[in-house]
């Protein structure tokens, strides 16, 4: 630490800020804590299930902060992004010290050896050990380097320097995820499409409610359920055939967990269902019933000028003892009067009705269709790569040490040779005792035995 | 079949049981046959628990439904009680300190015990849990959950021995290093889990990160023994630290494991003890 501290240029200060380990042990526990928040409070629900559960107030608060959203509001991304640039400046500056570490003069590491750990004598002059010590020191470390010290020889080796590159390879692999999720938020996107069995489409609808042209048209030629003997669903399968420009271009099958790819897009198995085209309804007044069929999705001009529309619709709903069957919601407008929704079950039921006139449910015509979540993601190579790198990384940081070690060889009198060890290592002592004392041993040196 | 492996499985939580005071004996007597009896016991346990598993693999099989043993909570705790055994043993055969088990296999047994008060019915899987990679990251989360497991053990016989004491005699040091090296190993498998899960989840759902509770919570888990690394590679932290931190560690695997399930809704769902 320099006496003159505060006299720092300011950007130096920003620098080792970043590059403070402490700022990363924050950092990663702040968001730990953060995300344990988002875990708590359900996300990306509607306001009026926020409003039920936390108030008014509670709810303000909630969208103020971005609650509902935690993982994606832009103090938490902010978070991330301080994560990442500390990552990127605490690496390059122990880049360098680990650069300046790998990059010594062998010789001149020879020249400087640790307090020795182990000693003993040799039978033989040092000049004759010499030859011998330096094969055993090469075969178990590496390649050997000399130095001079006095009368005596030292010899210098060694192994595993590379596995100082572990951890950044770990923190490049964080960066590279990080840069997959960026790059799947801006150039990605996810949505889905419901396909009429028979039928095709060549939109799909985003996530966001907005439809998006695929370029190409997805036709289901087939959509099949097969069922365990219990009556649980084995698994769904849709036929699908890609048709570009007019033309068959790929059939593909697809089945949960095994999505089929087109043009960079996936196509995966999600749901599937019976879609409303129409339906058959009587519409009933002072006891008199006339047949009207009223289109899905549309507003249905009636004879007389009243208009109708089906605002929603169950194939089933089961309310107890009361009633067992269908449902719609109709909305339904006189010439002269106001749009009043009327809730329509099938014939014969006692349901309170407002107003003179009551819906009954005919028919239903449906159609089984097949709902495939639709996704195209350049990110996600960069998340596989990131993830790979990690894992390798991990190896090579925790099971991979640099090891140094050295051969003091010198006279001991009466035609003996000393011989002196020492090591030195960045991790795992352990590994390095073990590694010195089978070098001991393989030189002729005591009765210890390799472990 | 099913009914053969059911039995073993009761029979197991009792050897472990056995084990787990013939462990505790060998600790509080000091005694060496007490410590033989217990590792014989534990081995004994272990490989009637693996032919339960394989047991169980092969019913399912011939129920027309079969799966990996992995699919549900019951399963999960037979396999974790099983994860556990394996790397207490592996430890046991290398430092031949067999205290450890005083600490290790009571979890075993309370994972084998949890899983008797299960439904331990095969059923058939989901559409969804029909996947490669669903074994991968059952056997590498719960590989990893088993090394957390240990080094949260390890961290509590630390602090009950009063190593913190003297934390530069031999046996803290064993203690700390291998506490060190069950994180490791346990955050090498929690990762790979958490990779082989997102795989999985790509190609089931179409998104290989959904932030849902689950998820977000073994993420939670990765960044506490991240920051446990870090606090050891960079700042020194031994010993006494170490075995609090892995205490805390394991806080977070528990609620990971458990507490989601229990309190938190997510696409995890079918890994509860329910339906």
């Amino acid at each position: 630490m320099s006496q003159d501290q505060p006299r720092k240029p300011p950007l130096e200060k920003i620098w080792d800020f970043f590059a403070s380990v402490k700022l990363s042990f924050f950092l990663l526990l702040l968001l730990a804590v953060l995300s344990i928040a988002g875990t708590l409070i359900p996300q990306k629900e509607g306001a009026a299930a926020y409003v039920r559960a936390y108030g008014e107030a509670g709810w303000r608060f909630i969208s103020a902060l971005g609650l509902q959203d935690l993982y994606h509001a832009p103090w938490f991304v902010l978070i991330m992004a301080l994560l990442a640039a500390n990552l990127v400046i605490c690496s390059l500056n122990r880049l360098s010290l680990t650069l300046r570490i790998l990059g010594k003069d062998p010789a001149q590491e020879a020249g400087a050896m640790r307090k020795a750990k182990d000693s003993f004598n040799l039978s033989g002059e040092p000049g004759t050990n010499l030859d011998r010590a330096r094969r055993v020191l090469e075969r178990l470390v590496g390649p050997s380097a000399q130095a001079k010290d006095q009368e005596r020889t030292v010899l210098f080796a060694q192994r595993g320097g590379w596995s100082r590159f572990g951890v950044y390879v770990v923190h490049t692999s964080v960066l590279v995820i990080m840069a997959g999720a960026l790059v799947g938020n801006f150039w990605g996107y996810a949505g889905f499409v419901n396909i009429p069995v028979g039928q095709s489409v060549d939109h799909m609808t985003l996530d966001n409610g907005q439809p998006r042209p695929l370029g190409f048209s997805v036709r289901l030629d087939k959509f099949d359920i097969s069922y365990y003997p219990n009556g649980m669903p084995s698994e769904y399968r849709s036929e699908v055939t890609f048709i570009d420009g007019g033309k068959e271009t790929q059939k593909s099958s697809l089945i949960v967990n095994d999505p089929a790819e087109y043009q960079g897009i996936d196509f995966y198995q999600s749901s599937y269902g019976n879609d409303l085209k129409a339906m058959e309804v009587d519409l009933v007044r002072d006891g008199k019933k006339q047949r009207l069929t009223l289109k899905a999705r549309a507003i249905n001009q009636l004879p007389g000028g009243a208009k109708a529309a089906i605002q929603g619709w169950r194939e089933r709903v089961e309310m107890g003892a009361m009633y067992k069957g269908p449902v719609a919601r109709i909305l339904y407008q006189e010439a002269q009067g106001e749009p009043q929704a009327y809730t329509a079950f099938t014939p014969g039921v006692k349901m309170p009705q407002p107003g003179p006139i009551k819906f009954e449910i005919v028919k239903l015509q449906t159609e089984p269709y097949s709902g495939l979540q639709v996704k195209y993601d350049p990110g996600v190579w960069f998340i596989w790569v990131g993830c790979t790198m990690m894992v390798a990384g991990f190896f090579i940081a925790f099971y991979f040490s640099h090891r140094k070690v050295w051969l003091r060889l010198g006279p001991a009198g009466q035609g003996r040779t000393r011989v002196e060890i020492a090591g030195a290592t960045n991790k795992n002592r352990l590994g390095l005792t073990r590694l010195l004392s089978r070098l001991a041993h393989e030189l002729g040196g005591g009765p210890k035995k390799a472990e | 079949m099913e009914a053969l492996s059911n039995q073993i499985l009761v029979a197991v939580t009792f050897t472990f049981m056995a084990a787990s005071v013939l462990y505790l004996c060998h600790w509080a007597f000091k005694s060496k046959v007490f410590g033989w009896a217990a590792s014989g016991v534990t081995w004994a346990a272990f490989a009637v628990l693996t032919l339960a598993i394989i047991l169980r693999w092969v019913a399912s099989h011939q129920m027309g439904i079969g799966h990996a043993p992995f699919s549900n909570l019951f399963e999960s705790l037979v396999f974790f009680a099983w994860t556990i055994a394996a790397i207490y043993l592996i430890i046991e055969l290398v430092t031949w300190m067999r205290a450890i088990g005083a600490f290790t296999i009571p979890l075993a047994f309370l994972a084998m015990l949890y899983a008797l008060s299960l439904d331990p019915a095969i059923k058939p899987l989901l559409p969804a849990l029909k996947s490669n990679w669903l074994i991968a990251h059952v056997i590498t989360c719960f590989l990893g959950y088993a090394g957390f497991a240990i080094s949260a053990a390890l961290g509590a016989m630390y602090l009950a021995t009063g190593q913190a004491k003297d934390p530069a005699s031999p046996r803290a040091l064993v203690l700390d290093n291998l506490i060190y090296q069950t994180v490791v190993v346990g955050f090498i498998l929690l990762t790979a889990g958490i990779v082989t899960g997102s795989i999985w989840a790509n190609s089931a759902w179409g998104t290989y990160w959904s932030w849902d509770p689950k998820e977000t919570w073994s993420l939670i888990t990765w960044l506490v023994y991240a920051s446990l690394l870090h606090s050891r590679f960079m700042r020194g932290w031994q010993g006494k630290r170490m075995a609090v931190f892995s205490l805390v560690g394991f806080g977070c695997v528990l609620f990971t494991y458990f507490g989601v399930n229990l309190l938190l809704s997510g696409l995890h769902s079918y890994a509860t003890g329910k339906s």
